[in-house]
């Protein structure tokens, strides 16, 4: 008869794990106590105005920041993607200005500002990660996910190859090379 | 000479799934003279519809028909409709797999005996030994081009990133460290090229020098005469007579038309999550649990390797995406030794992750953003990381059902895919993401990611084979022990999972499965 032991290990990821499931519940429950009552039946959303664009561009570049890295344009189309979307779609409309709307009450509730005045970027990080599991932030995630790092034109940047077949793959181009250690 | 079969034609032996255990059949079966058809529910794809990017590949030829996760693992939350990375398509998963190609070792037929009953799985002895199988693995190698001394075919040259853990490994104490066995040509063999280090294997390797059974074994069987190929065919139910043998399969073919192909035998070859559902969803009067389930394990007992991932950050450049995408293994802690706190063991094998998969998979799922991946991201080039592969011990409730509402295209019922690790998985993990920090920081690495199981890859043990037909769904062949004439031919065979990768042993299998099948066609018993 074995029975495995229950290791520290084994315990502390069970602790992490449990840690991570409160804290999920807890977030809910945030987003329960904050959540903007409902637009009347019907009423469209209005499209976004300048100040909204430019939050959702610091929005974005929160979620995956590389300051020194991008520019703001590989985010910007990603966003103008979505924001294209929201022209023809009511619920992506609504998704946007009520997850902004939503975000500002969060921002204003726990830094007394809008979501673009709290300077550090970990305090925005800690702002986002209350409505991170929101479709609203997960629509702007998975956008740039395939937007930053898909996005043939950026790899180089990141040093990665990409494709090499077509060049004969590394065989003669160093594959087996290094130096360092 | 391709063959073209009548559906009426009840003298052929019906294959269900191209793949690794279902294109071996077809063509060892042809090369007998036994006349086969195979159905296979995806396209058939060419190595000019191979390309050199992880997510175009993977929305060509990944299986994306409606399932759902579930149990404890994280991939009921993060992969809720991803339970199991594999193929619809023809080849199977034989078109992604990475080539690596090990055998069992001999305790791991046997791990009740080696451990005793383990609290809370349901482990049993396979009903065949290494020494049966080994001739089989002989004849596998051959087939397959693996490196080694079968073949005599040297492993492949090492890449940097290969010698980046390699150099890890030994600083910590480890010597077992090769670059194969793989089943990719490192010279021109079976009119196959040798590999280019292009290092996008698991998207399809667009010269061919990785075994697939895309254009190996299925050309092969076509060739003979004997075997006929039917592509974006699904196979919907297994059918029977009153006596309970099989009689044919009925299919949804391209044009979305429903056929019925008879059949004197069916081989069974969809993989661990379609083959247990195909059998669930032939229920009918007399079998009203499905087929071949007089003792309840069908769908049952599945695994899918304990797996994790590690990644880090190195001093110095790798660029581990060039080379092989598996480029070496490291077989230290592969045996049993239950006083690391876990029984059975583990392979540290070295995976070369692109730009698109690492940002993903780094921490899956909706939390998987913010400074850290990103910067994280931004050092790519000094990247190394690998893939562990461990036992997982077989558990009842680890499972394939029928989902009792939502249906997929075809109308059945979708698949619900259970998964819970077990403690000794847990350990099992633990252990690795131990050893691999030690490795990296001998390295002089401290930036370490440990990743949790992606979705599942190798998937087993859902019809599994038992002495007892009360244990299990198959006997020592392969054969149902409920119906003569019902075979499975693929993983989901398997008592246990071992720590190897699968493919080599489901093709051995099935090399031998398809000589007793030939056997017994020929005696008559069949
Ligand atoms: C990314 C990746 C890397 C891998 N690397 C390795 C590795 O390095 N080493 C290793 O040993 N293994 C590896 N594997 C695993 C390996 O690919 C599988 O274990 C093996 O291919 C399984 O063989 P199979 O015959 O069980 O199923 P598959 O090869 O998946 O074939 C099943 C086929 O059946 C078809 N099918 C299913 N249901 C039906 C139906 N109802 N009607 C008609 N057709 C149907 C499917 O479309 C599919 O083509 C890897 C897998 C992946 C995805
Ligand atoms: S690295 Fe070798 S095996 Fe892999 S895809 Fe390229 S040529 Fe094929």
């Amino acid at each position: 008869m074995y029975n495995p032991p229950m290791q520290v290990g084994a315990s502390a990821a069970a602790r992490t794990e449990v840690t991570r499931r409160r804290l999920l519940q807890s977030m809910m429950l945030v987003t329960a106590a904050l959540a903007l009552p409902a637009l009347p039946p019907g009423a469209l959303a209005a499209p976004l105005n300048a100040d909204q664009k430019t939050t959702l561009l610091r929005v974005a570049r929160d979620i995956y920041p590389h300051d020194d890295l991008l520019d703001d344009a590989p985010y910007q189309a990603v966003l103008d993607a979505i924001l294209v979307e929201a022209e023809s779609s009511p619920e992506v409309a609504d998704l946007l200005s009520k997850g902004l709307a939503d975000l500002e009450q969060r921002a204003q509730h726990i830094y007394k500002a809008n979501y673009i005045a709290i300077s550090k970027p970990e305090e925005r990080e800690g702002v986002l990660r209350t409505i991170e599991l929101t479709d609203f932030f997960q629509k702007i995630k998975g956008g740039l996910l395939m937007g930053l790092y898909n996005n043939k034109t950026l790899w180089p940047k990141f040093g990665y190859d990409g494709s090499s077949w077509e060049t004969g793959g590394f065989i003669d181009k160093g594959f087996d090379k290094i130096d360092w250690f | 000479m391709t063959a073209k079969f009548d559906l009426n034609d009840d003298s052929l032996v019906v294959i269900v799934g191209s793949g690794a255990g279902g294109g071996t059949m077809a063509n060892e079966l042809a090369q007998k003279g036994v006349k086969c058809v195979v159905l296979e529910a995806g396209n058939k794809l060419s190595l000019d519809d191979i390309e050199n990017d992880e997510w175009a590949m993977f929305s060509k030829i990944s299986w994306l028909d409606k399932r759902f996760s579930a149990g404890g693992w994280h991939g009921a939350r993060n992969h809720p409709n991803l339970p199991a990375w594999i193929v619809k398509g023809l080849g199977g998963s034989t078109v992604h797999w990475a080539g690596v190609s090990i055998r069992f070792q001999e305790h791991e037929f046997k791990m009740k005996t080696t451990n005793g009953e383990v609290v809370g799985a349901n482990v049993i002895d396979w009903p065949i030994t290494l020494a049966e199988l080994s001739p089989y693995y002989d004849k596998a190698e051959l087939k397959m081009g693996t490196t080694g001394e079968v073949t005599g075919m040297p492993h492949l040259p090492w890449s940097a990133d290969f010698k980046v853990l390699a150099e890890g490994a030994r600083r910590i104490g480890y010597s077992k460290i090769t670059a194969g066995p793989m089943s990719i040509n490192s010279v021109e063999r079976d009119d196959r090229p040798a590999c280019q280090q292009i290092g996008f294997c698991m998207q399809g390797c667009k010269l061919g020098a990785k075994w697939s059974t895309l254009y190996t074994e299925l050309p092969k069987a076509q060739a003979t005469g004997n075997c006929e190929v039917r592509t974006n065919c699904m196979v919907l139910m297994i059918e029977h007579d009153k006596t309970g043998k099989v009689t044919g399969v009925v299919y949804a073919d391209a044009e979305g038309k429903t056929q019925r192909q008879k059949a004197r035998v069916v081989c069974v070859a969809g993989n661990s999550i379609e083959s247990p559902r195909l059998l669930l969803n032939s229920a009918s009067n007399m079998f009203p649990n499905g087929l071949a389930n007089s003792s309840g394990q069908v769908g049952r007992n599945y695994m899918t390797h304990m797996t994790a991932g590690v990644y880090a950050v190195m001093p110095g450049e790798v660029h581990m995406n060039r080379g092989t995408a598996v480029a070496g293994i490291v077989r230290d802690e592969a045996h049993n030794d239950p006083k690391r706190g876990f029984v059975a063991g583990y392979t540290i094998e070295k995976l070369a992750l692109g730009l698109g998969f690492l940002s993903a998979f780094l921490v899956p799922g909706p939390t998987g953003w913010g400074r850290k991946v990103s910067g994280a991201l931004e050092k790519y080039k000094y990247m190394s990381g690998v893939w562990i592969c461990g036992e997982d011990l077989a558990q009842e409730q680890n499972r394939i059902e029928l989902h009792p509402t939502e249906k997929d295209q075809y109308g059945l019922p979708a698949p619900v895919v259970y998964k819970t690790d077990h403690p000794n998985d847990t350990n099992m993990r633990n252990h690795s993401y131990q050893q691999m920090e030690k490795i990296y920081n001998a390295l002089g690495s401290t930036e370490i990611y440990n990743l949790p199981a992606y979705p599942a890859s190798h998937n087993m043990g859902t019809n599994r084979m038992s002495e007892k037909p009360r244990d299990g769904v198959l006997n020592k062949w392969g054969q149902s022990h409920d119906i003569k004439n019902l075979f499975v031919s693929d993983g989901s065979q398997f008592t246990g999972s071992g720590s190897p990768n699968p493919t080599l042993t489901i093709v051995a299998l099935a090399i031998r499965q398809a000589e007793y099948l030939a056997g017994e066609m020929q005696r008559g018993h069949v």
